[in-house]
């Protein structure tokens, strides 16, 4: 009879004690399984959330003065449209975006009243991103129009706006939004820059910031520093409150993934442990026999051992399968917006399958020296 | 075959010191049945461990079939025992998971033996087991059990058997065939140390030795 054979064997036979070991590979499996298949989702999540809140890094020319930019809302001053293209290229240098909108804007009077004309580029988009954002893509010649603008020149789909002597088709009028975007005007940048003539220049990047920076403590601090190396013809300023509950909210979770899992693990590690400790002592007289039929260390050692494996491979498949099940079925529920990112990850399971094992043997290893460290002659003499 | 010199085995507890063996001498000759008798508590179980090598004694030699038994390191006394000794004891130590064929194969199954299936099968058949192969040990009697245990103590045909009050637990009919199969390894060249309290075993016995207090006498 081979190891694995006796151990299958005495598996079978002590059923209620393998299930209950196996109850906590399974717990131990399906929680990591389930956290790291929705833990993609809760990232996305997050940075979605954020971007629903508006661009919290506003990137500015140099020598803005930040009375006027607080009191119009926009710079006067301008910096060169390939500072966008240079900015992207610190991607993952010390940044990580999820994109980058350069635009130009200006305050122009229509029919008396002064709107703001926000000249918008396509955004350039984070390589690992890979999707434009959502949000509006303007056409040439076509202009989408705020709320107040269009009530008071009673503008609507399909009507025409005339700026700087030339005319744009309005594309869209906008909901009332509550904000200086009600006299808004939105064009392509290239439009605007054209009509304002400032052609190729920009005076304002506007960035959802980086993941990583914001879990620091000081990530203005930081990207200040490296922008004035980098683009020293910028200055930026943050929107402190959006990045700030950001960083707390993803700071919170990893928290509570640290301090969880560790727990988890020294609880199942104990459970599974004690488990074989008390099958050790069941098992007393068995091996004082298999020592009297000239049973080596090794192999007694190794019929606890092969043990915790089967128990630990038979855990990582099930804890994978309730895991996964428990991410797909609650996951959509807590992430609703990014439901569609939670699939099962097959990765995870090739993970379990050398994990689990290893974890039970390592969970049962002083149990199994202790079996093989007893003395046989005590156990045979006894009952 | 098997050689005590001067043995002793003495239990240091915080209680004081047990004397389990005391200055014991032993010459058992090859193809012999020993029987041992003694009171409860004299050493007898002690002799037949030391002697299959289970239990190191305190001082003195012990060999067997000419082998300086604890001059081996314990993985060598493993091979040894596995080729050389069978045990057979009082309560049968049969492995509850594990049916009648494979509880026999069990000692052939320890590395250093080969395992052999059919001798197992024949061993089971020749012992009156055959309609029970696939039983467990829970379903089977005590009888039953105890001529298990011989068949597993015969698997790997050893040159000595050591029993352990064999039939303790066995009422006189099932006691009676335990030693009839002793006696088949017996007169097939086997050597056979039994302890035994009944007097049942004197009549199959070459010699019957008196044990008192960790000692022999009529050796
Ligand atoms: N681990 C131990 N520690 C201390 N004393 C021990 C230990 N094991 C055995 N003894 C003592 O050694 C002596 C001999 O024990 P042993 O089991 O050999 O007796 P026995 O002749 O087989 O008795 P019985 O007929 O009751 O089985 C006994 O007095 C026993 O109490
Ligand atoms: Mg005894």
């Amino acid at each position: 009879m081979t190891v694995i054979a006796i151990v299958l064997k005495e598996l079978a036979h002590r059923k209620w004690s393998f299930l209950l070991s196996l109850l906590a590979v399974v717990t131990a499996v399906a929680l990591f399984v389930a956290y790291f298949t929705t833990a993609e989702a809760s990232q996305r999540e997050t940075a979605r959330v954020t971007r629903d809140l508006g661009f919290n890094l506003r990137i500015l020319p140099k020598n803005t003065d930040m009375d006027q930019f607080w009191a119009d809302g926009f710079s006067d001053q301008t910096m060169p449209e390939d500072t966008v293209g240079r900015f992207a290229k610190y991607e993952n240098v010390f940044l990580v975006y999820n994109h980058l909108v350069a635009s130009l804007e200006r305050k122009i009077l229509l029919q008396g009243k002064a709107v703001i004309v926000s000249g918008l580029a396509p955004a350039v988009v984070a390589p690992a991103q890979k999707r434009q954002p959502m949000g509006f893509a303007i056409r040439a010649g076509t202009v989408l129009v705020g709320f107040q603008v269009a009530q008071r020149l009673g503008l609507a789909k399909g009507g025409q706006i005339e700026l700087a002597g030339e005319k744009f088709a309005v594309e869209q009028c906008l909901a009332e939004s509550g904000t200086e975007d009600d006299i808004r005007v939105f064009g392509l940048l290239s439009d605007v820059q054209r009509i304002l003539k400032l052609e190729g220049l920009i005076n304002e990047i506007k960035a959802i910031d980086c993941l990583c920076l914001t879990a620091d403590q000081d990530p203005l601090k930081i990207l200040r520093a490296e922008l004035a190396k980098a683009l020293p013809e910028t200055k930026v300023i943050q929107l402190r409150a959006i990045a700030d509950a950001r960083a707390k909210q993803r700071r919170a979770l990893e928290r509570y993934a640290a301090f969880f899992s560790p727990f988890v693990l020294v609880v199942c590690a104990a459970w599974i442990g004690v488990l074989a400790m008390l099958n050790v002592r069941e098992r007393k007289i068995e091996i004082g026999l298999l020592r009297a039929l000239g049973y080596s260390s090794n192999r007694i050692a190794w019929l606890f051992l092969a043990k915790s494996a089967v128990l630990g491979g038979v855990g990582a498949v099930l804890g994978y399968a309730i895991g996964s099940a428990l991410a797909l079925n609650f996951g959509p529920e807590i992430f609703k917006v990014t439901a569609q990112a939670i699939k099962p990850d097959f990765g995870l399971l090739a993970w379990a399958s050398v994990a689990a094992p290893a974890f039970a043997a390592l969970a049962t290893f002083i149990p199994a020296m202790l079996a093989v460290a007893q003395d046989p002659a005590e156990s045979l003499r006894g009952e | 075959m098997v050689r005590f010199e001067n043995v002793s085995k003495v239990y240091r507890t915080r209680a004081g010191e047990v004397r389990s063996l005391d200055g014991l001498n032993l010459e058992v000759k090859p193809c012999e049945f020993i029987v041992v008798r003694g009171p409860s508590g004299c050493g007898k179980t002690t002799l037949l461990l030391t002697a299959g090598g289970m239990l190191h004694p305190t001082s003195g030699e012990i060999s067997v079939g000419g082998q300086a038994l604890y001059s081996l390191n314990r993985r060598e006394r493993a091979v040894f025992r596995a080729r050389e000794i069978g045990f057979v004891f009082q309560m049968f130590h049969l492995v509850p998971y594990l049916n009648v064929i494979e509880n026999v194969l069990l000692a052939g199954s320890s590395a250093c033996v080969r395992p052999n299936s059919k001798r197992a099968h024949d061993l089971v058949a020749r012992l009156g087991l055959a309609s029970r192969a696939f039983h467990k040990p829970a379903a089977l009697s005590t009888g039953e059990r105890q001529r298990v245990a011989i068949a597993r103590a015969l698997l790997n045909q050893p040159k000595l058997i050591l029993a352990d009050e064999p039939t303790g637990n066995l009422d006189p009919e099932n006691a009676a065939e335990v030693f009839r199969h002793l006696e088949d390894f017996h007169r097939a060249g086997g050597t056979v140390i039994v302890v035994t309290h009944g007097t049942m075993a004197e009549e199959y016995a070459d010699r019957v030795l008196q044990m008192r207090a960790g000692s022999l006498n009529g050796s």
